[in-house]
């Protein structure tokens, strides 16, 4: 085998890989971009949805609150003792019905959802930093880095926390 | 504390070890057997005939396992924490989210199926969907999507249809020289005879040791699913829990049989198989569960 093609070869595999190695922090770029985006798609889907889960939650709330408000105002119109002379020789027995109360269940489903969205929104933000970080590793290792600085990828800065996200909440009831 | 890269990293080296001692292995015994009796022509047969049989359990993996597990698909009303769990672990893990089934019955367990990402299907017992809490339920599922990000399907496939030509060429050497010896008798003296000595060995042990090694893969594959899980959920400690939950649990699942044991997250069998001890272990498709709770202890 002659020196020509020797170099042939290793200037074709030196290509290959360069060009390889462009094209993965290329689309690893793009990736980061899509995966920004699937953030604020997330974040829009809390916005529609958070508001019109508690307007839905309040509506149903009131509605049960009225039906008790209804029932207690009913009990104190008609006032047992004034009839229990009336009531006494028929000797019944009255039982008293509630309708079922499924407030708990209304808040648990909403409790439900708003942990689901936060979910989804903390996951597409670790997509996100999982893809910055693997991109940003192929920037400081070699050899990638070589072609990196060659062609100006520029490091990615990942996910940001305000200030203000860092403190613990108080919950308060 | 072990970091989860680090983790994700070193048990993906391992696995890859494994296949490749599996491989080489496979490789020199299929020699030895061939050299023995046949020639390579031996081997391209056997090796078809594995690969037919295996590979129909592969392409239709999913549709076989839920025909025999008889599971119902999941709907995100009923099944309202799987769905969603499942829905947003795809999102962390970039996978497409994968058909989800449920199978009626009270012992707990999941599995995943499929030949790739696209074609994966995670099944759940309505046992372990009504048992864990979100966080441990995420450790499982988390789990599950692991195997299929990681193409085990596909893995423990190749892997089956090689076990198989080993099991086949063995066995055609010892029914051959039964029926009146080789085919071929132009290799005579004595490097004839240390072949025919070393092929028989290999017909009558490599089988065995084939399947042991095989299943140690199956448990090296569990222990990266487990990684891998945290690396998704970052919360060691609901796969712990759940782990804890799934071991207390001492139901075998009905829907299970040998052949789909080592696809779900517990080994389904735990009951239908009592001897003790590390010549069992040799024989298990899954870890210890308290050998996989110490290391994601360490990781928490």
């Amino acid at each position: 085998m002659n020196l020509t093609l020797i170099l042939g070869l290793v200037a074709v595999g030196v290509t290959l890989y360069v060009v390889g190695v462009y094209n993965d922090l290329a689309s690893m770029r793009t990736r980061i971009a899509a995966s920004i985006q699937e953030i604020g798609n997330q974040l829009k889907r809390q916005f529609e949805l958070i508001p019109n889960l508690e307007t839905s939650a309040k509506a149903y709330l009131k509605h049960e609150k009225d039906i008790l408000k209804m029932l207690a105002d009913a009990r104190k119109m008609s006032d047992p003792s004034a009839k229990v002379a009336e009531l006494l020789p028929k000797l019944q027995v009255i039982v008293e019905s509630n309708p079922q109360m499924k407030g708990a269940d209304v808040i648990g489903k909403l409790m439900d959802e708003l942990r689901d969205t936060s979910d989804k929104i903390m996951y597409s933000r670790r997509t996100m930093i999982d893809l910055s970080a693997d991109y940003n590793i192929k920037l400081v290792t070699f050899p990638s880095r070589l072609i990196a600085n060659a062609f100006g990828f520029q490091t990615e800065k990942g996910f940001e926390t305000a200030p203000e996200e860092t403190k613990t909440p108080k919950i308060s009831i | 504390m072990i970091n989860v890269y680090e983790s994700v990293d070193a048990n993906k080296r391992r696995s890859w070890l494994v296949v490749a001692g599996f491989t080489a292995f496979v490789a020199l015994a299929a020699y030895f057997i061939s050299r023995a009796w046949g020639g390579p022509e031996m081997f391209a047969l056997a090796l078809i005939i594995s690969g037919v049989m295996s590979f129909a359990s592969y392409y239709w993996s999913d549709r076989i396992v839920l025909g025999i597990s008889g599971a119902r698909p999941a709907d995100k009303k009923r099944d309202f924490m799987f769905y969603t769990v499942a829905e947003n672990l795809c999102l962390a893990a970039g996978l497409p989210m994968p058909k989800l089934f449920v199978i009626d019955d009270t012992a707990m367990n999941a599995f995943a199926t499929g030949r790739d990402p696209a074609h994966a299907t995670i099944c759940a017992t309505t046992g372990i969907l009504s048992t864990l809490t979100r966080t441990e339920l995420e450790g499982v599922i988390g789990h599950e999507l692991s195997h299929v990000g990681n193409y085990d399907t596909r893995l423990m496939s190749i892997v089956t249809i090689l076990v198989g030509l080993i099991i086949l060429l063995g066995d055609w050497l010892l029914r051959a020289s039964f029926f009146g010896g080789r085919s071929r008798d132009r290799e005579e003296g004595n490097t004839g005879v240390i072949f025919l000595i070393l092929g028989f060995a290999m017909a009558i042990l490599s089988p065995v040791i084939a399947q042991i090694i095989q299943l140690a893969i199956s448990r090296q594959r569990e222990f990266l699913a487990d990684a891998s899980s945290v690396k998704l959920t970052r919360q060691p400690s609901g796969l712990i829990s759940a782990l804890k939950k799934l071991g207390a649990d001492r139901e075998p699942l009905e829907a299970a049989n040998k052949a789909t044991a080592h696809l779900y997250i517990v080994n389904p069998l735990k009951n239908r198989h009592d001897a003790i001890g590390w010549f069992a272990s040799l024989f298990n498709t899954h870890p210890p569960l308290a050998d996989r709770i110490k290391i994601l202890e360490s990781m928490l």
